[in-house]
């Protein structure tokens, strides 16, 4: 099997290297060679790497640990085995496909950006971010230990940092970056103890048995013997951490104002890839989950109340890429509520295909944005469905892929999800999964309900806008209207191709992507590709005393759960086209309900009221008490102190000779005298 | 009353206090180098007496070292005196208090 890994993992690092050293002096068409480029060559190498994985048989074989160098070798006993950490590349199924997914769909944003970043002054350090973003992204994803995964989880952080914060002269974009960053080190705190856990008491961080003979975590966690409270611990620190990274509750607020970063930002890292590594931290660790089956019901519950209460908050959001970045929290707690359900492989290919699906969503939202200058409200928008006609199409498969109708991706996705939930209701694994099936059916219809109020909203109706974009239009009517050819740029264009293809490729991916699903449904048990190519990673045969649960899909338990959530779905739609069709327009409601929910529940007002005023509070009485006057008082009297003393002992600094040499003689005079004295 | 080792070392004495007393009180710096003059050679007397009365020639022998340090000195003091007063016209060592704390 070829494993290129390593190379994928070379290339956007030497694409991050070139341009943050001498991109400022690059040409645009160098950047765009060196960006494009590094991240195309990544994705070229994922395709080999994945080729060849794919040819390879029997599935156990398909899997490759590559240890490049040992970093610590401490040669003590702590635990269970001396302390080897390396840096080593996995390559197995799992990997493969988050590989794919990083550089595939990076690498669409890539091109997309070229065109969307045109104009923009801080060209080269845009794609000097995103470089860094895929290395540190394929890092995550492909380092075979703990340490490794956490020092990519911690550099993903970072460059969400400095992506949110990419136009750091508008004060809204530093804030969001610097509440992501607070935010996520939260949950990388948590990874953090968790992996000081696994250490006490694995005593290893390999996740398997590798070429330096250090047994895996997984391997020992298979074979037994660590007491099931420790491994719940480990795993709730875990998903503490997924929890921040992927924006679940309570940790979700930081996503909607990462929406402050250019839109192919959101696409990449705040919708299709970064926000996902909770999901896979969630299945690349589901040895550990698979023993502590209460975490695994955390899992569950947090992501179902997160699913539901963030479809609930989109419902009502006035900005477009708002709208897009609560759709994603929601989505993401529905990944977390398949694996719950035991349903690993599920709750992976809902985030391929939401990577599909959410990534055009964004570009097609940006692509609008973008259109219009820089618009993002809802109530400026309407009518661009005949002025932006390949974002539109594109722009509604997006939504009918993410609102689960068939056969668009994410209906496959979805249906495997709910299908799985309710066959662990059914099958005596707890009342709570019936509770959370049915908020898997409610959200989906909501899913469909707020995306097709955007979508009417931005497409439907006549043109509401009040800015440059309508003072263009009447310009262009006059213009038209004394004879004079019409100035192209007064009108509200078509983006350019650069920007179109790639949508294009995930409109096609979003249709046909989801066909790898499960066929379970018609009665076709042999046709579930992605589930069996990700098998090996999900069960192995040596994993004795796992209870693993497996779903038992029956065919009528799987139709009523795919009718139900198609036909809320359907009703959703229905709801949005009712009330939307003719446009969107805003009315003021006073309806305490709507604007609780329209203030996204007061939760960020309630934390600004109970922990940042608190500790503002604190920060400046410690400043006035502490640091003015006893830290700088403190500094200062010693200072005066020593200029008192030393005031007096100038004034023997006369200067005259005389005075000095005074001084050796009476000296002089002194020591004769102690001689004298002394005898 | 015999010339013994105590009458040399009272002169000795006296001319060294004679030299301290000039330094610490003169204002001319010619003479206060005069009075140097006269500490270094009220020891050079004591150096000589002693070598006399210890039959060495120990003490002969640093004289000739202190002599020459001497006119050394003189040497560089001279110059210093001499630029000084180029440059202020005034020799004054009281008014030579730049070095003041």
């Amino acid at each position: 099997m070829t494993n290129l890994t390593v190379w994928v993992l070379l290339m956007p690092l030497l694409g991050f290297i070139i341009l943050g050293l001498i991109g400022r002096a690059m040409s645009r068409r160098g950047i765009l060679a060196v960006a494009l480029g590094a991240s195309g060559l990544a994705f070229l190498f994922t395709v080999i790497s994945f080729l060849s994985m794919l040819g390879t048989t029997p599935a156990s074989a398909r899997f490759s640990d590559q240890v490049f160098y040992t970093w610590i070798n401490s040669g003590v006993t702590v635990g269970v085995a001396p302390l080897t950490i390396s840096f080593g590349l996995l390559f197995d199924p799992l990997s493969a496909i988050m590989l794919m997914v990083v550089t595939g769909v990076g690498f669409l944003i890539h091109i997309y950006s070229a065109g969307y970043m045109e104009d923009d002054p801080g060209f080269w350090r845009f794609f000097c971010y995103m470089n860094f973003f895929i290395f540190a992204m394929v890092l995550l994803v492909s380092a075979d230990n703990f340490l490794f995964l956490l020092i990519g989880w911690g550099l993903v952080g970072l460059a969400s940092f400095l992506l949110i914060g990419f136009w750091y002269t508008r004060r809204t974009a530093v804030a969001a970056a610097q509440k992501a960053l607070v935010i996520n080190v939260i949950g990388d705190f948590g990874l953090m103890i968790a992996i000081f856990l696994i250490f006490k008491h694995y005593g290893v961080l390999n996740y398997f048995t590798n070429s330096n003979g250090n047994i895996g975590v997984f391997n020992q966690v298979t074979a037994g013997g660590i007491p099931t409270i420790s491994t719940t611990i480990i795993c709730l620190l875990l998903f503490l951490a997924c929890t921040a990274k992927s924006a679940q509750l309570p940790l979700y607020m930081w996503l909607p104002d990462a929406m402050e970063g250019p839109t192919p930002v959101s696409a990449l890292i705040h919708a299709a890839t970064m926000v996902t590594a909770g999901v896979y931290l969630v299945a690349r660790a589901n040895p550990l989950f698979q023993v502590s089956p209460t975490a695994l019901i955390v899992v569950a519950i947090t992501g179902g109340i997160t699913a539901l209460f963030a479809a609930s908050i989109a419902v009502f959001q006035l900005d477009i890429k708002r709208v897009l970045a609560y759709s994603t929290i929601s989505q993401l707690g529905y990944m977390f509520m398949g694996e719950g359900a035991h349903n690993y492989s599920g709750g992976i290919f809902l985030l391929t295909e939401h990577a599909f699906f959410k990534a055009l969503l964004f570009l097609a939202a940006g692509a609008v944005i973008h259109s219009l200058g820089g618009e993002q409200d809802m109530r400026e928008m309407g009518g661009l469905r005949y002025r932006l006609k390949i974002t539109f199409w594109t722009f509604l498969i997006g939504a009918l892929a993410i609102s689960g109708i068939p056969p668009l991706a994410g209906f496959w996705s979805k249906d495997d999800i709910l299908s799985s939930l309710l066959a662990n209701a059914t099958s005596g694994g707890g009342r709570v999964f019936y509770l959370l099936w049915g908020i898997g059916i409610l959200t989906a219809g909501l899913t469909a309900f707020y995306m097709f109020r955007l979508f009417f909203g931005i497409f439907a109706g006549g043109y509401r806008g009040t800015g440059s974009a309508e003072h263009a239009q009447e310009e262009e009517e006059d213009d038209i209207k004394h004879g004079h050819q019409p100035r192209s740029d007064y009108e509200i264009n078509e983006s350019p191709a650069i920007m179109t293809v790639p949508m294009i490729i995930l409109a096609v991916l979003s249709i046909v992507g989801g066909f790898v699903g499960s066929f379970a449904l018609f009665g076709d048990l042999s046709w579930h590709p992605f589930a069996t190519f990700l098998n090996p990673v999900f069960t192995n045969p040596n994993w004795t005393n796992v209870p693993v649960q497996v779903p038992v899909d029956t065919l009528s338990i799987g139709w009523l759960s795919t009718g139900l959530s198609v036909g809320l779905s359907l009703i959703g739609i229905l709801g949005a086209w009712t009330l939307y069709r003719n446009g969107f327009f805003y009315k003021e409601n006073k309806n305490p309900f709507y604007q609780l929910v329209l203030h996204k529940y007061y939760v960020d007002e309630f934390f600004i009221l109970v922990l940042i005023r608190p500790v503002l509070w604190m920060g400046r009485t410690a400043t006035r008490l502490l640091e003015r006057d006893v830290l700088d008082g403190g500094s200062r009297s010693i200072g005066r102190v020593f200029i008192g003393a030393s005031g007096l002992l100038r004034r023997i600094q006369t200067g005259y000779v005389r005075n000095y040499a005074l001084a050796i003689l009476i000296g002089a005079l002194l020591i004769i005298v102690y001689y004298a004295v002394r005898g | 009353m015999s010339l013994n080792l105590t009458w040399y070392l009272i002169v000795s004495a006296i001319i060294f206090t004679v030299g301290v007393t000039g330094v610490l009180i003169r204002r001319n710096p010619l003479i206060i180098f005069m009075s140097i003059e006269l500490m270094l050679n009220a020891v050079n007397l004591s150096f000589i007496a002693f070598s006399h009365y210890l039959n060495s020639v120990d003490g002969q022998m640093f004289v000739f070292l202190v002599l020459t340090v001497a006119a050394a000195e003189v040497v560089v003091g001279l110059a210093i005196i001499v630029s000084i007063f180029r440059t202020r016209r005034d020799i004054d060592v009281d008014d030579m208090n730049v070095l003041r704390g």
